[in-house]
């Protein structure tokens, strides 16, 4: 997202906005791939602020994890979960399993104004680094079939990298983009967890 | 019934399976008051088969080849416990001819249809000739091997596919679960396809032959229940359709086939009855059908097994199919009971309806989707069946099969069968791992579903995945933003009965309906109170 978003919590001034008010939800790494960051504020009652706009939405919390969201198309049911861990606590980040109407998904939440600084800072990074290296990381256990590339090997958009098997069946792994593969952390018949590093395209 | 009748010729059933197929077999030889083995992988090594089982063998490390498909180790099993009957389940060896013989060998009974069977059903092409040999239709296209090694043949083999017609498939001769498939819808890609086939194929089976077959659409996967004794008696049960598919996998199942007059009914058990027959067929299999737009039926494949959809057919007929299957294994003729249910098979009295719960991702084109089981809840109540050997805090392995649990539901007709099943649903909670439900929960809802509008194009017609994993994120990072935001909003800011009371109440000065009504938290406190760290 751009960082010079206009955010409405600004307009409205004072320490409550960033200390209490917005706050950024983000699907976590290999959780609902392709849905940006959100804004979400609470408004009056039975209302909230997304992305500037307001919306009809309340959360009820039930006997945990159990907690039912109302909102203007109708009422979901829902499980929710904090998974706690020290490092992104340390990093202001705080981690949500929600289950909503069967579907799961990790959202990381954190306060708008900490995400604001750090992808200022992210993005100078990025200026320098641009076509900087990529890691691909294993979206699901399984076991390393093949690896068709070797390190220095130079790959196009969408070229096979490798090819990992998880409950019988082969899933491809294919290249973000062009570039050199700069490292293969994995090699066949190895077994791979969640967010195991695989490789690094350069 | 018969089961006191004369003893069963065996009285410990080693069974070659894991999950919620072995628990069924486990059921059914309790209740005849048979023993039961269970075997286990080290990633099985606390599962439920292996604590409800008489006794428990370790054969080997996860991966399947060395442990669910080790003969070696399964027989070697069976010897030092005493077991004297072998019952395969699906999926694993349940098909593997080799497997059956070297069991039958060994001097113990195979629970399934003779090695011979086995082996003509299971190759693809011989199964097509039985079924043209015996006057029931085939899905047109070949009928030998396609000869990919030779390149003076193309020719001969783009004419015989012009005759079939555009698009079809190359199907795998040892085919299963899709593999080795792929659809042609022009004759320049017919060489690759061939090929590739072929060699997927030949890694997945260790058969790399090939024949092509006239892809039927729109078209319903309609197939048939037999049994069959060692008279050579051969009867259908009913029949089940298996239409809604993803990559030619089975989602959910139905029995009996909505929309089939009686007359229909009974011409498709008679075909599948003379398949079997003439294969000489002896305990359970099941005979695949598909059923074009016009009522037309093409045989397709004969499944030698244990069907994993098998319990809705039980919900229809009564019948316990592992119990006739022990009965059949033990010599005895078809039973009074299921001669009865096969009298009754073309006038079914009530329906019956199952889904899977499988660990995939309904968003991502149903990609596998192992991890930790944190919930994990099933429906129950009148009509509702749950077969699962799933539980709370277990790990789903990646090495096996996805499959998790079958719900099935049973009424008196379609509509109360699928009123149960929107109810179950409903009552299903899982956390953890992303599962097959709000697919199935979809189709329940679905008008063309609740119209009986089945085609093995169902999934691509109809449902959008990505679309509702995005509609559903939006709101999980909704329901993530309010639960931060109210336990930063209402962080220690006075004890939480006088919270509680205000949230019933509305007397709380600060319920200026900006940063979180009294409502909202006294919301706020239950969730600190319980979710252990939410205030940071």
């Amino acid at each position: 997202m751009t960082g010079d978003r206009e955010s409405p919590t600004d307009d409205r001034g004072g320490g409550t906005a960033a200390t209490q008010g917005a706050v950024i939800v983000g699907l976590a790494p290999g959780s609902g791939a392709g849905i940006g960051p959100v804004v979400v504020e609470t408004g009056p009652v039975g209302f909230v602020t997304l992305d500037g706009r307001r919306e009809r939405a309340r959360l009820i919390p039930g006997e945990p994890p159990r907690a039912r969201l109302e909102t203007a198309d109708g009422v979901h049911d829902i499980l929710l979960t904090d998974l706690p861990d020290p490092g992104r606590a340390a990093a202001g980040v705080r981690r949500f399993e929600v289950v909503v109407d069967g579907w799961r998904f990790e959202v990381d939440v954190e306060s708008e104004a900490r995400a604001r600084l750090r992808e200022r800072a992210s993005s100078a990074r990025g200026d320098a680094a641009r076509g900087g290296p990529v890691e691909l990381r294993a979206i699901i256990p399984g076991r390393v079939v093949s690896v068709d590339v070797a390190e220095g090997d130079v790959v196009d958009a969408g070229g096979r990298l490798l090819v990992v098997e998880a409950m019988k069946m082969q899933n491809e792994l294919r290249s973000p983009r062009s570039g050199t593969v700069g490292r293969v952390a994995v090699g066949p018949g190895q077994t791979v967890e969640l967010g195991d590093l695989l490789l690094v395209v350069e | 019934m018969s089961a006191s009748d004369s003893p069963l010729p065996f009285r410990r059933v080693l069974i070659a399976n894991r999950g919620e197929v072995a628990l069924r077999i486990l059921r059914a030889c309790r209740e005849l008051g048979l023993e039961t083995v269970a075997v286990y992988s080290d990633a099985d090594a606390h599962a439920a088969h292996v604590r409800l089982a008489d006794a428990a063998v370790r054969i080997g490390p996860p991966a399947p080849q060395d442990s669910y498909l080790n003969i070696e180790a399964i027989l070697a099993a069976a010897a030092t416990t005493g077991a004297e009957a072998v019952h395969p389940g699906y999926g694993f060896l349940a098909e593997r001819a080799a497997f059956a013989r070297r069991v039958t060998e060994a001097g113990l009974v195979f629970v399934g249809p003779t090695p011979d069977v086995i082996e003509a059903l299971g190759d693809k092409l011989r199964a097509r000739r039985i079924a043209r040999d015996a006057g029931v239709p085939v899905v047109p296209g070949t009928l030998e091997p396609a000869a990919i090694d030779r390149p003076d043949q193309l020719p001969a083999i783009l004419d015989e596919a012009a005759t079939i017609g555009f698009p079809l498939l190359v199907k795998a001769n040892a085919g299963g679960g899709g593999r080795g498939m792929r659809r042609v819808a022009r004759p320049d890609d017919l060489p690759v396809a061939l090929l590739d086939g072929s060699r997927e194929a030949a890694d997945a089976f260790g058969d790399g032959r090939v024949y092509l077959e006239r892809e039927v659409v729109p078209a319903r996967h309609i197939e048939v229940q037999l049994l069959g004794d060692a008279a050579g008696r051969v009867i259908a049960l009913g029949e089940r359709d298996c239409s809604i598919q993803r990559r030619h996998q089975k989602l959910i199942e139905e029995a009996p086939a909505p929309g089939l007059v009686d007359a229909e009914r009974r011409r498709l058990h008679d075909m599948a009855v003379a398949v079997g027959a003439a294969a000489g067929l002896r305990n359970a299999a099941t005979a695949e059908f598909l059923r074009a737009s016009d009522g037309a039926y093409y045989f397709l494949e004969v499944n030698t097994r244990l069907q994993v959809e098998h319990g809705i057919t039980e919900l229809v007929t009564g019948l316990d199919i592992v119990r006739e299957q022990l009965y059949l294994a033990a010599g005895r003729p078809l039973s009074e009971g299921a001669l009865a249910a096969a009298g009754h098979a073309a006038r079914p009295g009530s329906h019956a309806i199952e889904v899977r719960i499988s660990a995939e991702d309904p968003g991502r084109d149903f990609a596998p989707a192992p991890g930790l089981i944190r919930r994990w809840l099933m429906p129950a109540g009148p009509g509702v069946r749950v077969d699962t050997a799933a539980e709370a805090g277990e790990r789903v392995p990646p090495e096996y099969d996805n499959l998790l649990a079958k719900l099935m539901v049973h009424g008196p007709d379609r509509a109360s069968a699928i009123d149960r099943l929107a109810g179950a649903l409903r009552e299903i909670e899982i956390a953890g791992i992303q599962t097959t439900l709000p697919f199935h929960r979809f189709v329940a809802g679905h008008p063309a579903f609740q119209a009986a509008e089945l085609s093995t194009g169902w999934v691509a017609d109809h449902w959008d995945g990505p679309a509702a994993a995005a509609r559903e994120g939006r709101l999980a990072q909704l329901v993530g933003g309010l639960a931060v935001a109210w336990t930063k909003t209402g962080r220690g800011d006075r004890d939480r009965k006088d919270v509680r009371d205000a949230g019933r109440g509305g007397r709380d000065d600060r319920d200026d309906g900006r940063d979180g009504s009294a409502w909202a938290r006294a919301a706020l406190e239950a969730a600190v109170d319980r979710w252990p760290g939410a205030d940071e």
